[in-house]
């Protein structure tokens, strides 16, 4: 079996490389978007709407509402504060275009696995030799084995690069505003002169709460979440891919699948009569913003009981559960299923 | 005995691809099957190799059964599929090398030697060799290991006359080594150039098995009366093929000067003798004038 995962992993490696290249760019560019944020941008609101005697957190909150409630909800919801950069880096995990990436990898390969190889005509090659098929799909296993814990420190690799490179977070106080001259109102005859109301002076924001910390090993736990969603993808479309002929078709399947989930999972949190259907999708379980943050390990199903917790649900053991089913079901239907030949 | 099938039957719904085969091969020998398109080859073969559940009955090789029992018998098989697909990215070599793994036998003394004798590079990918090349290298994928039975579906596909010879050439050597190889062809002469029994399919039905030394034996014979001939003795062996415009057209396997004294008592005008061979049994079940 061995010499099987060998030859798997040597016609995965360009691809698998790419995959962890990008991941671990966007996470490193993450941490320059995280720095500039916490570091500059979100200092800056709150230093203006203090001179505007406006209260900092009813920006944001006008930042988040109506259509913004989206971008709140893609980053996380509302535990999300911007000027942490922990919570801002933990975005980093949960933004669509890394849970796009570790989909079209996982789905992708996954989809490959049988129905790809039936449809190329390699497998009647392959199994004419004295190999089990019990052995064939255990050798894919192996494969995730290795390629999912590359994929996710990739992850954490481009975000503890990003750290290095850029350097850590620090505000950068807002400029001194220009002195302007006085104000002169002409009503007809009637001249006023407003003098410059004299707006208070800007505080130096400084981290004095420990807000800009950037804490890297918090982010390892969160790899074991990230792993559980590319298992449980990876589980869920080899078990199509073991009952399917055609690469192309079980691909279409476990892509509208999956997309569908995401969507109940993303617009639920939008849209109450959708909140009930998100334990049911696995995204409901791929929180790794709370590991990384709270050290939460569990969900609490409270969509099911109008917001309260209804029984705590251990993440790790639904995604890897759903894997380690689809690779059973894989089993199953692939040790019993004729090989048709290729067309 | 070396493979046995015993009502083997492979049924999608209500259409049969295979419908009880009874046949058993023997060590050593050369055995073909043959039929047209979709008279259910491809599918004995792949029941043979166990890709295909069987519907009902089963198949063993060296007792092992096909499907229960599927890696014993394909340790103890090499298979050249009829729609080859190989790995592009691999190099001959590569791919051989590979398959050997999987089957935990190489021998690389053998390999090197049907390289110069097939003109095959195995050094180059294989996407950039033609499709007649890849079937070279499928082939010594096959003839590499030296197992006892050795299965090619239309091994010739894609070989150009000189490679067709060799290929021949390879399965006689095998069977002088002692395997056994089970082959399904389209090209009658060379089956009947090579095998040793035939068996012809006809909609997922064996048809006619037959011993190809018995085919030399035969002889179609045409002969062409003044009038009408009298009515055929019952010799062993003679069948009439066809009665059309005064001639009659027999197959006869027996001996010849029995046939000869009836015919000399007839009004003969005509006589054409050629040998039997397998085109002239084929035709019986696959040509216009088929058996219903």
């Amino acid at each position: 079996m061995i010499v099987l995962v060998r030859k798997l992993l040597r016609d995965i490696w360009l691809a698998l490389t790419i995959v962890c290249v990008l991941l671990a760019a966007f996470q490193c560019l993450w941490f320059k978007v995280t720095q500039r944020i916490c570091g500059e941008l979100v200092p800056l609101i709150t230093g203006l709407s203090r001179r505007g005697g406006v209260d900092s957190s009813m920006v944001q909150n006008v930042l988040f509402g109506g259509p913004g409630k989206i971008l709140r909800t893609l980053m996380g919801g509302e535990r999300i504060e911007l000027d942490n950069a922990m919570d801002m880096l933990s975005i980093g995990f949960v933004h669509p275009l890394v849970q796009t990436i570790l989909c079209v990898w996982a789905i992708g390969r996954a989809a490959g696995a049988v129905a790809g190889e039936l449809d190329r005509g390699t497998l009647e090659l392959l199994m004419a030799q004295p190999l089990p098929r019990y052995r064939f799909v255990l050798a894919h296993l192996c494969v995730d084995a290795v390629a999912i814990p590359l994929l996710c420190f990739s992850l954490w690799g481009g975000a503890a690069l990003g750290s290095v490179l850029m350097g850590p977070i620090e505000v950068r106080d807002l400029p001194e505003p220009a002195r302007k001259p006085a104000y002169l109102l002409e009503w007809g005859a009637l001249k006023v002169r407003l003098e410059n109301p004299g707006l208070p002076a800007p505080s130096p924001a400084n981290d004095t709460s420990g807000r800009l910390a950037v804490r890297p090993l918090a982010f390892g736990r969160a790899l074991f979440v990230v792993g559980g969603l590319l298992f449980a993808l990876s589980g869920a479309t080899i078990a199509l891919s073991a009952a399917g002929r055609f690469r192309w078709r079980v691909l279409g399947v476990a892509v509208l699948v999956a997309l569908v989930q995401f969507l109940i999972n993303v617009i639920g949190q939008m849209w109450d009569a959708l909140e009930c259907l998100r334990p049911l999708t696995i995204f409901y379980y791929y929180q790794p913003q709370q590991v990384i943050l709270g050290s939460n390990w569990t969900v609490g199903l409270g969509e099911w009981n109008g917001g309260q917790p209804l029984s705590r649900l251990p993440m790790l053991a639904v995604l890897y559960g759903v894997g380690a089913l689809g690779y059973g079901i894989a089993l199953w239907i692939f040790c019993r299923r004729d090989l048709p030949s290729p067309l | 005995m070396l493979l046995r099938t015993e009502h083997l039957s492979k049924h999608y719904g209500r259409s049969s691809a295979l419908d009880d085969l009874n046949l058993t091969v023997e060590r050593g020998e050369v055995f073909g099957l043959l039929g047209p398109n979709g008279s259910g080859k491809t599918t004995a073969l792949r029941l043979l190799l166990g890709f295909l559940r069987p519907s009902s009955g089963g198949a063993w090789i060296e007792g092992h059964d096909c499907w229960r029992d599927s890696v014993a018998v394909r340790r103890r098989v090499a298979y050249l599929p009829g729609e080859l697909r190989l790995y592009e990215s691999m190099t001959g070599r590569q791919l051989i090398y590979f398959l050997g793994r999987l089957r935990e036998a190489i021998v690389e003394v053998d390999l090197d030697r049907l390289a110069r004798r097939f003109d095959i590079d195995l050094d180059r990918p294989l996407a950039q060799l033609s499709s007649g090349m890849k079937r070279k290298v499928a082939l010594l994928q096959v003839l590499v290991p030296h197992t006892p039975l050795v299965i090619m579906d239309e091994p010739t596909n894609a070989l150009d006359p000189t490679m067709r010879d060799e290929l021949l050439l390879q399965v006689r050597e095998a069977r002088k080594r002692g395997q056994t190889v089970l082959f399904s062809s389209h090209i009658l002469s060379e089956v009947e150039e090579v095998c040793d029994r035939v068996a012809i399919l006809r909609r997922g039905r064996l048809v006619h098995l037959q011993k190809v030394s018995e085919l030399r034996e035969g002889r179609l014979i045409h002969a062409r009366f003044d009038g009408e001939a009298g009515e055929l003795p019952e010799l062993n062996g003679l069948r009439l093929r066809e009665r059309r415009d005064g001639w009659l057209t027999l197959e006869y396997t027996g001996p010849l000067p029995t046939l000869l004294a009836w015919l000399a008592v007839q009004p003969l005008t005509e006589l054409r003798m050629e040998p039997l061979g397998l085109k002239a049994v084929y035709h019986r079940y696959h040509g216009d004038n088929a058996e219903a």
